[in-house]
Order: structure tokens, then C-alpha cells, then sequence
């Protein structure tokens, strides 16, 4: 093959995959399409058993499809993977692997050398993500010794070892502690920012996780893609109001009275107490502010003003990739029919969805 | 939105897609057998690995000998060579079979570590191969000290100006390639298999114990399991290194009454026969293994298996 590709990093068509199971057979995939384009960070969001693990097996050469195409770079998933394999990499989370008896860095050396680098160039590069990945107190540790994070930190490197134009991460920090997990994402980010062109197709069933990292998300579930938009774009699906949290110190007349104002749908005292306890002691009052759109907050700003109500805080309210999950599916993760794994985010919590402190105002 | 400029100024050069042929071959054998033997050397001391990997076959091969001399008396004697050289090579059988399965068993299911090496550039089955060998260096150690056993503790005969090397290398080099390659072919049952099959490969070579002439000749086999001995290449690979080594000793192929005196007319058969047979029937069971392993990795890569453990 001569001359340079042009085209998506990733390109599947009408991929389906049927494992054949007693009494009946499994579908796994059910006529996925899906179109990544080269630089793209890109989530598949879906539950336990929606078959995101098996679209990565495809597009990682492990399992073949039942029907349809993908294709890394223009080269197809089920006859060219050798080509496949030396530019794309991949890493699972939740799992335990690892040659135990070995150091760290001779199993990444090892890998080195099945990715084809020259046995100099293999120590060089394995020394250089060791450092990258903060393993070098332990790189002569040997790799039964290494906690999980650690050992998924050594995942990354040895992910990392040929440069991948595509890296697969099949739900890297499941099972991680909220440190290991902050880490591993914050490898992503850079790993990918690094060089431009790089592409990550991240599966996850952690939302807040995809919302952070993704620029495109694919909503999974039973096999089939339900919606593909940047988090924005899918909150933006069930978001058809502008909703504000409130905080004054005071509203003489109570939150009737900015119902009354135009572009204002509701305006309704907050039933829950203020977070902080030191302005439930000034007595704050708190309002649960829906507009039509975003500009029909100047007005109310304008009437508080004449009203002499000063705005201790003002936080806007976003729908989460839940919520998005919900109005499309009509049930929650939780509710989903296989759920074997822990659902809780391993992050801090000012992450987890809370307001974060630098958008109030 | 995502800028779809980034997809026209995006340019991915193909030639990185490209590999190094037999140089990366050779590598990812090289640190594959590397691999292999850290992995069964390093679990413990070197003196304790040295006395597991020894044990095991000189204690077989006495056991055989000293029964030898209840049954046979002053007889059994003249027969040690026979016996000692079929138990020594045995156990070097057994390494080489069940090394490759137990590549794929311990990385699927203990190290978790397969599916990794599945989807690196480098080809399976020359990772496979690389394991095994050290397996094979394991058990040629233990024969090697067996047969130093036979000869230094119970009194065999050997004569290293009689050895017949040109023969000795010819078949040590097919018998490596063969058992390499029933090796395979138990590493595509292993593919398919759960974690419990640990236990096949001994129980396969556990049956061509019975058919090879390790420790009997065939002729005292009924004729149906001297035709399966006949076209084994292992039978024809111990016949070759006892012709080499103790030239003039029994056979374990030919003999009064034997099949293959029926067949040939000759008592029994000569180096070159020897040779021709384990080229022959080793060339067949490596195509074979070739065809096996493809069609296994084929339905494992299909069904989902290659990284699918089975342990609890």
C-alpha cells in the first residue's frame, strides 16, 4: 500500500454480533454504525451487557463480527489485522493481569519486542512511560507485588508502548480507587493532547466519566446505539427549559413574584436547606428558577435589584448523561437487566455532579 | 460539534501499519522462550528447581529399571538401555507437549495476560512456540541427567566413539519439530477448552505411552496398536535416538513376530528407514498441527474464546 489514508479512525457498518447460546441465542450487537474521526475522544456509554465490550473486541481483532464492517484507518477488523495491531493498542480496567513473576519492567520490555521495537529502543521506551505513568519507584517491583492502580498504570504502558494512532480503553478505571482512577484519566487526557491526531475510544458505564473525557458519546444499550451527540448536544435532548438555583438574601413578596416576570415559567422556593450551614444561619432564601431561555435571567436579575434582594448564589442547573439515558430508554442504569459491576464513580466528590464552587457566583 | 477539518488535515501514513517480516519473527520468539523460561525457573531457587526438574524423571526411570529386575532377574539387565533411554526421552515428550497447551491455559487464566499477546503485531502462534521451548529445555535437562543416571549409577553401557551422531542429530531435530507440533495441536484444544483442561496434554501422551514403545516393543502389542505405532513419528523418534546411541540393542519397532517384520520382511528396520519414517510421519503431523491450530484459533477468535477465562 502506497500514499496516505484519508477517512475516519474508526468506521464501523452494520456490525452485529450473535453469540449462539442454550435455550436461545445472545445478541450482543444488533447493526451498530458508527463513524470516529482521527483526534476524536470518544465514549460508549451504556450499561453492564450492552455490548460495548464486544464492539472493542471486534475493533481490537479478539472476536469476529456475525455481520457488517469496521475498519481502523481503512484496514478491515477480520482480514487485515496485522496492520490493525500495530497501530492501535488497547487496556481493560477490572482485572487482575499480569506476568507475577516478573519485574515491571521486564513484562513491559517483553512486550516491546512483540511490538517490533529493537531490544535499545524497547528499555529506552519502557523507561520513558514508566516515568510518564509515575511507576518508577516501582519498576523493578515485581508485577505481583504492584497494587491495581499500579498495575493498570503498567496496563497503560505497555499500552502505550507502540505509539497507537487508536487506543482502545475498555472501562480503564473500574474497580480503581478514587486516586488510581484520577491518574488513569488524567494519562488519557494527556497521552492523547500530547499529539495531534491521536484517537481514544473509551467505553465506560461511569456517565460523570465520559461526560468529563468525551467529546462524542454513543448512548448503548441491548446492542444498539440510542443516540450520538457531544454531552452537550445529548443533555441538550431532554433540556428544553433553563433551570437556575437561586440563592438571595432576602425576597420581600416571596417567589411569586418572579413567576410574573416574562420569559419565566416557575419560580418556586427551594424546599431543601442551603449546603452551607453558615447561610442557612444568615437565613437565606432559596429559589428554584425555570426560564424559557437563558436571557430571561436579566430581567430577573433587574427586578431583584428594584426588589433590594442581593444574590448570595447563582448556580445553573444541567440535565446529567442519566437523564439523557432515561428519556431514551425509559429506565435507568441501575435498573438495567445485567448489572455485575459496582456503578459508584471513583472520584472526589466536588466531581460527582455537585455544583462545582468557581460557576457560582 | 467535532471539527470534521480534522479529518481532512489529518494524515495517517500507512507504512507504520507495516512489519519486519522474519526479523520480528525471530524476535518474538527469542522473548517469548526468554519469557517462557523466567516462568519456570524463576518461581523458586535455583537448587530446588534443579532437583523438581530432575526428580521427577530419574525417579521414573529407576522405578521402571528396578521393576525391570523383579520380572526379568540377570536378564533385565541387557534391557536397561532400552528402558532407560525410552523413560528419558518420555518425560522430554511430556514437557514438549504440554508446554504449548499450558502457554495458553496460564495466560488466559492465571495471568490474564492472552488477549494482550493475542492483539500484538507479533504471530500467535510464534509466541507459542517460544514458550514452549523453554518447557522443552526443562525436560531435555531431565532427560539429559536421566540418561547420565543410567549410565554413571546403573552400569549402562555407552560408548560415545559408537554413537551414530549424523543419525542422533537428524532426529533429534525432527523429534523437536514433532513433539513441537503435537504441542500445537494441544494448544488448539486448549483454545477451545475450559480451565480445567489442564490435565489433557498428559492425558494425550499418556495414551501414545501406551503405542510408541517407550518401554516395550510394540510387537507385544496387539496388531491394531502396533499399526497406531507404526504411524506415530514418536515411535520412530525414540527407535531413531536408541539406534543412535546403543547401536545393536533391541528395537522397539521390529523383533521375531513383529508387524513390522510382517510388512517388511526385515527383522528390523536401519538407520535410514529410521530416519525416513519419523521425515515422513513428522511432516504429516506438523502439516496436520499447521491446519489444527488455524481451524482452532479460527473458532476461538469466532466464538469469543481467546480472552474468555473460565476460572471462578
Amino acid at each position: 500500500m502506497s500514499g496516505l489514508i484519508q477517512g475516519p479512525a474508526i468506521d464501523v457498518r452494520g456490525i452485529t454480533r450473535v453469540y449462539k447460546a442454550k435455550p436461545k441465542d445472545v445478541t450482543a450487537l444488533a447493526g451498530i454504525d458508527l463513524e470516529v474521526v482521527p483526534g476524536e475522544f470518544f465514549g460508549l456509554l451504556g450499561p453492564n451487557g450492552a455490548g460495548k465490550t464486544t464492539l472493542i473486541k471486534i475493533l481490537t481483532t479478539l472476536l469476529l463480527p456475525s455481520a457488517g464492517t469496521a475498519r481502523i484507518f481503512g484496514f478491515d477488523v477480520a482480514r487485515e489485522t496485522k496492520q490493525i495491531r500495530r497501530i492501535m493498542n488497547m487496556v481493560a480496567g477490572g482485572e487482575q493481569s499480569g506476568y507475577g513473576i516478573l519485574e515491571a519492567r521486564e513484562q513491559l520490555w517483553m512486550f516491546s519486542q512483540f511490538y517490533g521495537l529493537g531490544a535499545r529502543e524497547g528499555w529506552r521506551r519502557v523507561d520513558e512511560l514508566i516515568d510518564a505513568v509515575g511507576l518508577g519507584e516501582q519498576r523493578h517491583q515485581r508485577v505481583s507485588t504492584l497494587s491495581t492502580g499500579q498495575r493498570q498504570k503498567m496496563n497503560f504502558a505497555r499500552g502505550l508502548l507502540n505509539d497507537p494512532w487508536v487506543f482502545f480503553l475498555d472501562e480503564p478505571t473500574l474497580g480503581l480507587d478514587v486516586s488510581a482512577a484520577r491518574s488513569v484519566r488524567e494519562l488519557m487526557i494527556s497521552w492523547r493532547a500530547a499529539v495531534p491526531g491521536r484517537t481514544i475510544l473509551l467505553t465506560t458505564h461511569y456517565m460523570a466519566e465520559a461526560d468529563e473525557l468525551c467529546e462524542r458519546i454513543a448512548i448503548v444499550d441491548r446492542g444498539r446505539i440510542l443516540a450520538i451527540g457531544s454531552p452537550a448536544e445529548l443533555k441538550r435532548r431532554v433540556q428544553r427549559e433553563s433551570i437556575f438555583r437561586l440563592e438571595l438574601d432576602r425576597l420581600s413578596g416571596g417567589p411569586a413574584g418572579l413567576a410574573r416576570l416574562p420569559g419565566v415559567v416557575s419560580a418556586v422556593a427551594a424546599t431543601d436547606s442551603p449546603a452551607d450551614p453558615n447561610r442557612s444561619a444568615r437565613q437565606t432564601v432559596v429559589v428554584n428558577l425555570v426560564l424559557r431561555e437563558d436571557s430571561a435571567l436579566a430581567g430577573v436579575v433587574a427586578a431583584l435589584d428594584g426588589l433590594g434582594a442581593h444574590i448570595v448564589a447563582l448556580a445553573k442547573s444541567e440535565p446529567s448523561l442519566e437523564d439523557v439515558f432515561v428519556e431514551l430508554v425509559g429506565r435507568g442504569f441501575d435498573d438495567s437487566e445485567d448489572t455485575g459491576g459496582t456503578d459508584q464513580f471513583p472520584i472526589e466528590p466536588h466531581e460527582a455532579g455537585q455544583p462545582d464552587p468557581e460557576e457560582q457566583l | 460539534m467535532i471539527d470534521r477539518g480534522v479529518l481532512r488535515s489529518h494524515r495517517f501514513d500507512p507504512a507504520r501499519a507495516s512489519g519486519r517480516g522474519t526479523i520480528d519473527v525471530l524476535r518474538s520468539f527469542r522473548t517469548a522462550a526468554s519469557l517462557g523460561w523466567k516462568m519456570e525457573a524463576n518461581w523458586t531457587d535455583p537448587v530446588l528447581f534443579f532437583i523438581y526438574s530432575v526428580a521427577k524423571p530419574v525417579a521414573s526411570a529407576l522405578i521402571l529399571v528396578f521393576m525391570l529386575q523383579v520380572i526379568a532377574g540377570p536378564a533385565g539387565i541387557a534391557l536397561r538401555p532400552f528402558v532407560i533411554v525410552g523413560s528419558a526421552l518420555w518425560s522430554f515428550v511430556v514437557s514438549g507437549v504440554a508446554g504449548l497447551a499450558w502457554a495458553v491455559l496460564d495466560d488466559r487464566e492465571r495471568y490474564r495476560m492472552l488477549k494482550y499477546i493475542y492483539v500484538s503485531p507479533s504471530s500467535f502462534i510464534t509466541i507459542l512456540l517460544g514458550r514452549g521451548i523453554a518447557r522443552l529445555a526443562v525436560g531435555a535437562m531431565g532427560a539429559g541427567i536421566t540418561l547420565a543416571v543410567g549410565v554413571l549409577v546403573l552400569g549402562v553401557p555407552f560408548d560415545l566413539v559408537a554413537v551414530d551422531w549424523p543419525l542422533l542429530g537428524i532426529v533429534l531435530v525432527l523429534g523437536v519439530i514433532t513433539i513441537s507440533a503435537l504441542g500445537v495441536v494441544m494448544a488448539a484444544v486448549c483454545l477451545q477448552t475450559r480451565q480445567e483442561s489442564w490435565d489433557y496434554p498428559e492425558v494425550v501422551v499418556g495414551a501414545l505411552f501406551l503405542v510408541v514403545g517407550a518401554v516395550f516393543p510394540l510387537s507385544v502389542l496387539p496388531v491394531p496398536l502396533q499399526v497406531l505405532g507404526l504411524i506415530s513419528p514418536l515411535t520412530w523418534w525414540i527407535a531413531g535416538v536408541r539406534l543412535a546411541l546403543f547401536q545393536g540393542g533391541p528395537s522397539s519397532i521390529g523383533g521375531p513376530g513383529s508387524l513390522w517384520q510382517q510388512l517388511s520382511g526385515e527383522l528390523n528396520p536401519t538407520s535410514v528407514q529410521v530416519a525416513a519414517a519419523l521425515l515422513l510421519t513428522g511432516a504429516v503431523v506438523t502439516l496436520v498441527s499447521a491446519v489444527l491450530f488455524r481451524a482452532g484459533e479460527a473458532r476461538a477468535k469466532d466464538r469469543g474464546l481467546i480472552d474468555r477465562t473460565t476460572g471462578s
